[in-house]
């Protein structure tokens, strides 16, 4: 399903580049080309998200279970991200999403990562972050990506 | 990413700061197979059945409290009313080895309370159910586990005043009966108007006769995730704007809430019952009903103007709750047990919470005179009269209400009683002084209301 919105936005840059008075053909190819250049990066939503979207969650049809939300807190200081990263990476769960800020000082970093070839269950994973962060000196929370879903989508 | 850092955030904050959790999962569970032709086989029939159900109760929702990182605080079990599978006992004593057969299932299965030791009495009481109720007193000083119940009025039947006043009368008895534990039994029993047969909280949880075999029910809580954001509100900010604030978080922890119970349902095999949304508050700082009302604009919970704030709390957690679940069910609404919330201890201590207004709070929310402990003097009729006036207020508004009040002997105003853990630690409030004793010994009942003959 296409994203009009998407597309929207598309047409209007393009006029915003050729002027008001191009070839309305014209126009109308390169947002279809530039559109499908982008869809499989974006997905047909437009939401940021990963290229295989089919839905295999287990029981559930929105969410998944199959992924955890790492959320990251506390003072700045080298090594949290390859800290926090190294335990993925050893449980052989694989980052989806990444998004890390440091605003005067505090460290925040947000992890979306898929869990389904995991070599841990959830809860020992939960542990062995729990572990890493004391020694990191920062919060680290996991939770199953479903739960984002139930409270912040319809 | 497919969440904003904000929608994140927020998640968090109220897991991990507001104490945001699923405040109890309830496994119903029908007891009518059990009955068999002397107690002692009941009791046993009921103790495995109780054993092999719930077995896996306790490390499943666990389990998935730790995936999703939502603390699950109580995993609880309700049955069907004992009195139903109790059959003509003719002594309060031959009930007690089914007491104790339920207490020790519960405790084998690793839940901390079972609901369900109850009857319903609202229009009279059958010869084994007035055995029964006699055996209540005893059965709750006995055991660790176990809650009682009693319907004793509905809007439909009206109110049995005879079993109002022998409800006074056993609530006497249970305090004097674990007096060295300052009447704790008395906090293991809530008397009913329109009791709900899907209620996950207790300890007035049991299984209704219209209820299936077994099902998993779940009661959100998150006083302490509506507090922090009606304090963080603009103080001028108009009360319909509050209102829809309170609706929309009220939204998502429905939402968390239901995920968890299905996802319970689905691990232990068994159907989702309901969702209750009731804010139930804990001894924790800020986790407090009190505290929301204050927030809202008044110096203290319980001065005048706190009904209206309540019924403005009330009706926004059910709307938003109605729209995020169609399983919604049990009380729904918000509770007010003295005892259990910082912010009402707090209010009864500087005396601007009575027991007065708390009556009147529970016309505009669930359940009622919740976790109140009284001087050791009240008498078992004036405890009655408290509880016709509460049962008045449910039968006559159509809604729940509830009595749990514990006359603390030996402690007087001015005192308190520490019960431990999410029972909390209650100051004794004063009762009024005049008699009741009269209509009390009337007895007889209190017709239904013209609006129960709806047909």
């Amino acid at each position: 399903m296409a994203n009009e919105e998407l597309i929207y936005r598309i047409t209007r840059a393009v006029y915003a580049r050729l002027g008001a008075d191009a070839d309305e053909r014209t126009v109308e190819a390169l947002v279809t080309d530039i559109y499908r250049a982008i869809e499989p990066v974006v997905g047909a939503d437009g939401g940021a998200r990963s290229r295989e979207s089919p839905d295999t969650a287990a029981g559930h049809g929105e969410g998944r279970a199959d992924r955890l939300i790492i959320s990251v807190f506390g003072l700045d200081h080298p090594g949290i991200v390859a800290g926090v990263s190294q335990v993925l990476a050893e449980a052989r769960c694989s980052i989806i999403d990444i998004n890390q800020t440091v605003v005067s000082g505090k460290f925040a970093m947000v992890i979306v990562a898929d869990i389904s070839q995991a070599r841990e269950s959830a809860a020992a994973l939960k542990d062995r972050f729990r572990g890493e962060g004391e020694r990191l000196g920062v919060r680290v929370y996991a939770q199953r990506e479903d739960l984002f879903n139930a409270m912040h989508r319809i | 990413m497919e969440y904003t850092q904000a929608e994140i955030l927020q998640t968090v904050r109220m897991t991990e700061i507001e104490h945001l959790d699923v405040r109890t999962v309830t496994l119903g569970l029908s007891l009518r197979d059990c009955v068999r032709s002397s107690i002692e086989e009941t009791a046993e029939a009921v103790r495995e059945k109780i054993e092999r159900t719930a077995s896996r109760l306790v490390p499943t929702v666990n389990e998935i409290g730790e995936e999703y990182g939502l603390r699950v605080a109580n995993k609880r079990i309700s049955i069907t009313p004992a009195s139903l599978v109790a059959g003509r006992a003719r002594s309060a004593q031959e009930l007690l080895p089914l007491a104790r057969a339920i207490d020790e299932a519960a405790g084998k299965v690793g839940v901390d309370f079972i609901g369900g030791y109850t009857a319903l009495v609202h229009k009279g009481f059958t010869r084994g159910e007035s055995v029964f109720v006699d055996s209540i007193p005893e059965a709750l000083a006995t055991t660790e586990r176990l809650c009682s119940s009693l319907n004793v009025a509905t809007t439909r039947a009206g109110i049995n005043m005879d079993a109002v006043r022998r409800t006074g009368e056993i609530v006497k008895e249970m305090a004097e009966l674990t007096r060295e534990r300052g009447g704790l039994a008395c906090a293991k029993f809530v008397c009913f108007a329109n009791a709900v047969e899907d209620n996950p909280f207790m300890a007035g949880a049991f299984h209704g006769v219209g209820e299936p075999e077994a099902v998993v029910n779940v009661g959100v809580s998150g006083p302490g995730v509506v507090n922090h954001a009606v304090r963080h509100a603009p103080k001028d900010a108009p009360l319909d704007e509050m209102a829809e604030l309170i609706k929309r978080l009220s939204f998502k922890l429905a939402r968390a809430g239901e995920l968890i119970g299905r996802e319970a349902a689905r691990r232990l095999g068994l159907r989702f019952g309901i969702i209750d949304l009731s804010l139930a508050p804990t001894p924790t700082p800020g986790d407090s009903v009190a505290e929301i009302i204050e927030a809202l604009g008044f110096e203290r919970a319980g001065t005048h103007g706190t009904t209206a704030a309540l019924a403005l709390l009330t009706d926004a957690v059910k709307k938003g709750g109605a729209m995020a679940s169609s399983a919604v069910g049990g009380m729904s609404g918000a509770f007010i047990p003295v005892s259990e919330d910082d912010g009402m201890i707090k209010a009864a201590r500087d005396g601007a919470l009575t027991l007065d207004k708390l009556e009147a709070w529970t016309s505009v929310c669930s359940v009622g005179i919740d976790m109140v402990a009284v001087p050791g003097s009240t008498t078992a009729e004036t405890i009655a009269a408290i509880i016709a006036d509460e049962m008045a207020v449910g039968v006559m508004n159509n809604k729940t209400t509830a009595v749990r009040i514990i006359p603390v002997p030996g402690k007087d105003v001015g005192d308190t009683v520490e019960f431990g853990g999410l029972l909390g630690t209650a100051p004794i409030m004063p009762v009024h002084k005049f008699s009741s004793d009269a209509f009390i010994r009337r007895g007889g009942r209190i017709p239904a209301p013209i609006h129960s003959l709806r047909n």
